[in-house]
């Protein structure tokens, strides 16, 4: 059972193996002549101003926050749609009715965001 | 040892260490990168356990999308420095005290109820259990309400979060 | 399915406990919060550990449902936490003492 997943075990390993190396091949390959003038930031030409932890704006959190509640919509829909068939066999037209009740209910959220400009950007 | 004790080993130790790790740190983003970490160490375990579609789901929703939330919201408020202004002596010892107590508790609990006597596990049962079509037939034919009422929830949660965290809402 | 169920419930245990002391002893709102959500995961693998070693997908289910409670959860309550840091310029929960007597 466990051994099923011996290939996403792999894809894991190859991607662990593939950062780590572009990351450090570059560290360890390329040759280094560091100077003062090198080894400070570098903004366009001018002299680099406060730190670099600046605060991001809310707009992120709004996003991300959208993105949970549809992650959710989705994750429940694969289970619905794994099953549609064999439910619609036995149930008829309410298992797509119960579907519909529930992404018309979220959509309403989307839409009041809409509204009251959730996603307007600036 | 078998390669599911091998594995169970692995995935329980390091949910174990990341979560002391993750309260201990003061770094808030090292802890949470931490408890993504713990995160998906569980849904190695709940692999083990045979629920598959548990253990796609702890990793797209938990260690994807609330921890990318956790992780906006620390770069937003900009972690400071972590400081207790009720200065009383003992007091995180008297709280570790606490919880090692009602550890002991917990353990004797589970180790004197001899529960792996009272289950016998169903290897097939077991992994029936775990799969999508299982979730998806209990899930739309006796659970319909509750997803019905998750639809609300998330409703409310859109919207709530929306007003507290929006400035001003035009 | 040859680890014992008790390996299970102990580690379960253990997260929870370590939740339990993360929120009693961290200060930071953010970590007390993740310190929940620790908790909670705990919580889901006892249940799913039961739901596993009976056989019965009633307790994934429940892990599931859940799982949609702490996403809302984490988006209201992190909301809450912007609000207050809007209000008071901190997220240390010594300071966020207002309503206290």
């Amino acid at each position: 059972m466990i051994l099923e997943y011996l290939p996403i075990l792999a894809v894991f390993g190859f991607a662990i193996v593939f950062a780590l190396a572009t990351v450090f091949s570059s560290e360890i390959f390329g040759p280094k002549r560091p100077n003062a003038e090198k080894l400070s930031t570098y903004e366009s030409g001018m002299k680099p101003v406060g730190t670099t932890s600046e605060r991001v704006s809310i707009k992120y959190y709004l996003i991300a926050m959208l993105f949970i509640i549809f992650d959710l919509e989705v994750v429940f829909i694969y289970p619905w749609a794994v099953q549609f068939k064999k439910l619609f066999n036995q149930q008829g037209i309410s298992v797509f009715v119960s579907m519909v009740i529930f992404l018309v209910v979220l959509e309403l959220g989307y839409l009041y965001v809409y509204k009251k400009g959730g996603f307007k950007w600036d | 040892m078998t390669l599911e004790t091998i594995l169970f080993i692995l995935f329980a130790g390091i949910a174990a260490t990341t979560s002391v790790l993750m309260i201990t740190r003061s770094n808030i983003v090292i802890a949470a990168l931490f408890l993504i970490l713990n995160f998906g160490a569980l849904a190695g375990l709940y692999l083990l356990l045979n629920a598959q579609f548990l253990a796609v789901t702890q990793v797209i929703v938990y260690a994807g999308a609330i921890m990318v939330l956790f992780l906006f919201v620390i770069m937003l408020l900009k972690p400071e420095h972590e400081r207790s202004i009720y200065k009383i002596p003992g007091m995180k010892i008297f709280a570790f005290a606490i919880a090692f107590l009602v550890f002991v508790q917990l353990a004797y609990l589970i180790l004197f109820s001899s529960s792996s006597e009272k289950v016998s596990p169903d290897v097939q049962a077991s992994i029936n259990a775990g799969t999508i079509e299982t979730i998806g037939r209990e899930l739309f034919t006796n659970y319909i309400l509750p997803f019905e009422a998750a639809g609300f929830l998330l409703l409310a949660a859109t919207i709530g979060a929306l007003i507290l965290a929006k400035k001003k809402i035009e | 399915m040859s680890v014992p169920i008790e390996y299970y419930l102990l580690l379960s245990a253990f997260m929870f406990i370590v939740g339990v002391a993360g929120v009693l002893t961290r200060r930071n709102a953010i970590v007390v919060f993740m310190s929940v959500e620790l908790m909670l995961n705990s919580a889901n693998l006892t249940l799913i550990t039961f739901s596993s070693f009976m056989g019965n997908p009633v307790g994934q289910l429940f892990v599931f449902f859940v799982m949609t409670v702490a996403a809302a959860e984490a988006a209201v309550g992190l909301a809450i936490i912007i609000a207050l840091f809007r209000n008071k310029q901190t997220v240390n929960i010594d300071e966020i003492n207002i309503l206290k007597w």
